[in-house]
């Protein structure tokens, strides 16, 4: 009986080994390739011949015509860290409008976000570019600042969720004591929401820093010293250039994963809170 | 996808705006407005040099007012950047009078079309392009064509080949620069010697002889078109830019797609992209391959004192051998028909594309000038296989339906097991996708 334990269990662990091993072979190559002291592509090795630093001490401190990525990882970060500030600002208030207040068409306001939410974003890109260009800050990160955050209200929902598992009768006797809307919402429910906060911050950096589409469209300047990370990077992905910069491209991706990774890790356990906090009442 | 989706929606978008808005462009595309006739086909008409181009300049300067803002764009390498940079200070020392403001971007030229037709008025005053975005510029009406030049002649300067591809209906839309982008044969002289490369026959049995590879991407519509154009076979767009004329199909495409399913028939023969080439010549694998002087330095390093390069080989149509095509690419410099300063981005594209800068060009990026003095100057393997090959090659002008179905073709040829009723089926399929609207 117990042998027969074990080995269901040996069973179960090799096959979730094998599954992990499968998913994570695109991300390995990634990494030991950015290590690879062949500048170019080379897919007859899974693993480098020659080990080097060189890729990364070309990316971060030597950037030259093609490669500029520190200026790329700069803006990239000014735009991540602006956007996580206002989106998430947009995104609590909005929430503590529809989940704490009582207004006049609440509910049909609600509706129509959720509704207006639901068009898919691509089809407004063109509009946006040209009411942008009127403004003169198309080709600014301003600009892409203004693009990544002013819409980010509508994603209230999960938000809506967790703030409305916060017990009334606490709004209530707050209210008693005299404080008003803004006193509640800042001294009440938003100590009370601390994993729905974390959840709010990583999903609105996430959304600038992985954006690609909307970069390349609202960028036109063709100095590099202006683009993002992803811009950047994309347009190593040509044959004229992929000979030399493949591997560095690969750095590029190993780097980009870095803040991320070090705001997920710190984030982590406020963020399973967060999400699962929400989804209780939805 | 998503990237090509938003090109042609811009496009779609800047058409609409400016239909609204009624802008017309500064300056007339179309040459309604000048005294040129157009030629015959095939012929570009001869343009102006400026008559007395002395006082055309001088009253340009006398005429400018102010800083004069320039935008260039031309590739991203750091060769490009530093003798652009160089040659952008010959300019300003050369108009001394005039105070300029000259920005370059980076642009690489393979996708310099899409970027300008994005937003045309965003774009840059002077733009390297690749010349098979020729025709769509004109038709977005973003190129200024050249019928009066201030300082030389294109047409007499640069070569034949170029000066075609930089031309559109007999009228010249763009500045020459260089002569590279097209496909050859480069080969390990260590292993393989002159007769061995004259003939895919030879080539198959030689590398079958060293137990080596010889590399092409039959499954790639670019260079398939070699077999068939080489027969004298015709695909192409030239009577109208969205639907291609092809007639692959006939007895002579059946005889070439025999041909090229024997050839690809030898172990020794692989079908191989552009990054899996590199790969395995670098590995020691591959000893010949069909490509291009983008990877010239990795076939160099691989190769080592054995690197060559040469025209490609002849191949067996009917029992007789026939010089393989290709196509042949040319670098332009265009000026945007909605610079605010056409006349100076005029005088400044004549000044990059000059003998002198052309050679200069030449020297720094390894590709080869289409001027003709300067080019003979620039002496590589690759550029004089490109020279060689160029004789068989012709421009690329085909619709975007032609790239698909081509491929698919190439696959199925080099796969091979078709008898002539399944070849003659497999062309048949390619060409209603190649020509359909």
């Amino acid at each position: 009986m117990k042998t027969k334990k074990a080995v269901d269990m040996v069973v179960r662990h090799v096959f979730l080994a094998l599954m992990a091993l499968f998913w994570l072979i695109p991300i390995i190559w990634l990494v030991v390739t950015s290590f690879s002291a062949y500048p170019g592509i080379r897919t007859s090795h899974f693993f480098p011949e020659q080990w080097s630093f060189v890729n990364y001490q070309k990316l971060l401190f030597q950037p030259d015509t093609v490669c500029n990525f520190p200026a790329w990882f700069r803006n990239s970060m000014i735009i991540g860290f602006a956007c996580c500030i206002i989106s998430t600002l947009f995104v609590l208030m909005v929430s503590y409008a529809f989940s704490c207040m009582r207004f006049p068409s609440r509910k049909k306001l609600m509706s129509f976000s959720i509704i207006l939410g639901m068009f898919p974003g691509v089809l407004s890109m063109i509009a946006i570019y040209f009411i942008l260009k009127m403004f003169g800050i198309s080709d600014s990160l301003v600009g892409l600042i203004v693009v990544y955050s002013a819409g980010s209200g509508l994603g209230f929902l999960i938000c809506k969720g967790f703030f409305d598992t916060i017990p009334t009768s606490l709004r209530e006797s707050a209210k008693l004591e005299g404080a008003n809307e803004f006193t509640i919402f800042t001294q009440i429910v938003i100590p009370l929401s601390r994993p729905m906060i974390v959840y709010t911050v990583i999903n609105s950096f996430l959304t600038p820093w992985m954006d690609f589409v909307m970069a390349k469209l609202m960028i036109r300047s063709k100095d590099p010293a202006d683009w993002t990370v992803a811009v950047g990077l994309y347009n190593i992905l040509q044959k004229t250039l992929l000979n030399n910069y493949f591997s560095v491209f690969c750095a590029g991706g190993v780097v980009v994963a870095i803040p991320i990774s070090v705001l997920f890790v710190i984030m982590q356990k406020f963020y399973v809170e967060g999400i699962t906090g929400g989804a209780v009442k939805g | 996808m998503k990237k090509k989706l938003v090109a042609v929606l811009m496009t779609a978008a800047m058409a609409a705006t400016l239909a609204a808005c009624g802008t017309e462009p500064e300056t007339e595309n179309t040459p309604a407005d000048t005294n040129v006739t157009v030629a015959p086909d095939g012929e570009t008409t001869d343009v102006v040099v400026g008559q007395g181009s002395e006082d055309a300049i001088a009253n340009l300067i006398a005429a400018t007012e102010g800083t004069v803002d320039l935008t260039l764009w031309c590739s991203e390498t750091e060769a490009y950047q530093n003798v652009m940079a160089q040659l952008v200070d010959e300019f300003k020392a050369a108009y001394s009078d005039v105070d300029f403001n000259i920005t370059i971007g980076s642009q690489s030229e393979s996708t310099c079309k899409d970027e300008v037709l994005k937003d045309v008025e965003a774009a840059a005053d002077v733009y390297v392009f690749a010349d098979d975005q020729l025709n769509g510029l004109v038709e977005a009406g973003a190129l200024q064509a050249v019928t009066t030049t201030y300082t030389y002649n294109p047409i007499e300067a640069d070569g034949a080949g170029a000066v075609n591809a930089a031309s559109k209906d007999g009228i010249l839309y763009a500045y020459p620069l260089t002569a590279t982008n097209g496909y050859f044969l480069y080969y390990d002289s260590n292993l393989l010697s002159d007769e061995d490369v004259s003939s895919w026959e030879n080539l198959v049995a030689a590398c079958e002889r060293e137990g080596k590879k010889v590399a092409m991407e039959f499954s790639g519509g670019w260079y398939l078109f070699s077999f068939f154009y080489g027969a004298g076979l015709e695909c192409n767009n030239l009577a109208n830019d969205a639907v291609n004329v092809c007639n692959w199909n006939n007895e002579t495409g059946l005889a070439v797609a025999k041909s090229v399913q024997d050839i690809c028939s030898s172990d020794a023969v692989i079908n191989l992209g552009d990054a899996d080439t590199c790969t395995q010549v670098t590995d020691g694998n591959v000893i010949a391959a069909v490509n291009g002087t983008w990877n010239t330095g990795v076939f160099e390093a691989a190769y080592g004192d054995g690197f060559a390069a040469t025209k490609l080989p002849t191949f067996n149509v009917n029992g007789q051998a026939v010089q393989q095509g290709s196509f042949a690419g040319y670098k332009l410099v265009g000026v945007n028909s909605y610079s605010d300063n056409l006349g100076w981005a005029m005088i400044f594209a004549e000044f990059i594309t000059n003998e002198a800068s052309q050679l200069k060009i030449g020297n720094a990026t390894q590709e080869g000038p289409a001027n003709l003095v300067a080019a003979p100057q620039i002496a590589t393997p690759a550029i004089a296989a490109l020279g060689a090959q160029s004789n068989f090659a012709t421009l690329q002008r085909v619709a975007g339906n032609y790239w698909t179905p081509a491929g698919t073709l190439g696959q199925a040829l080099y796969e091979g097991g078709l008898d002539d009723a399944g070849l003659q089926k497999a062309l048949d399929d390619a060409v209603d996708g190649i020509c359909a609207e």
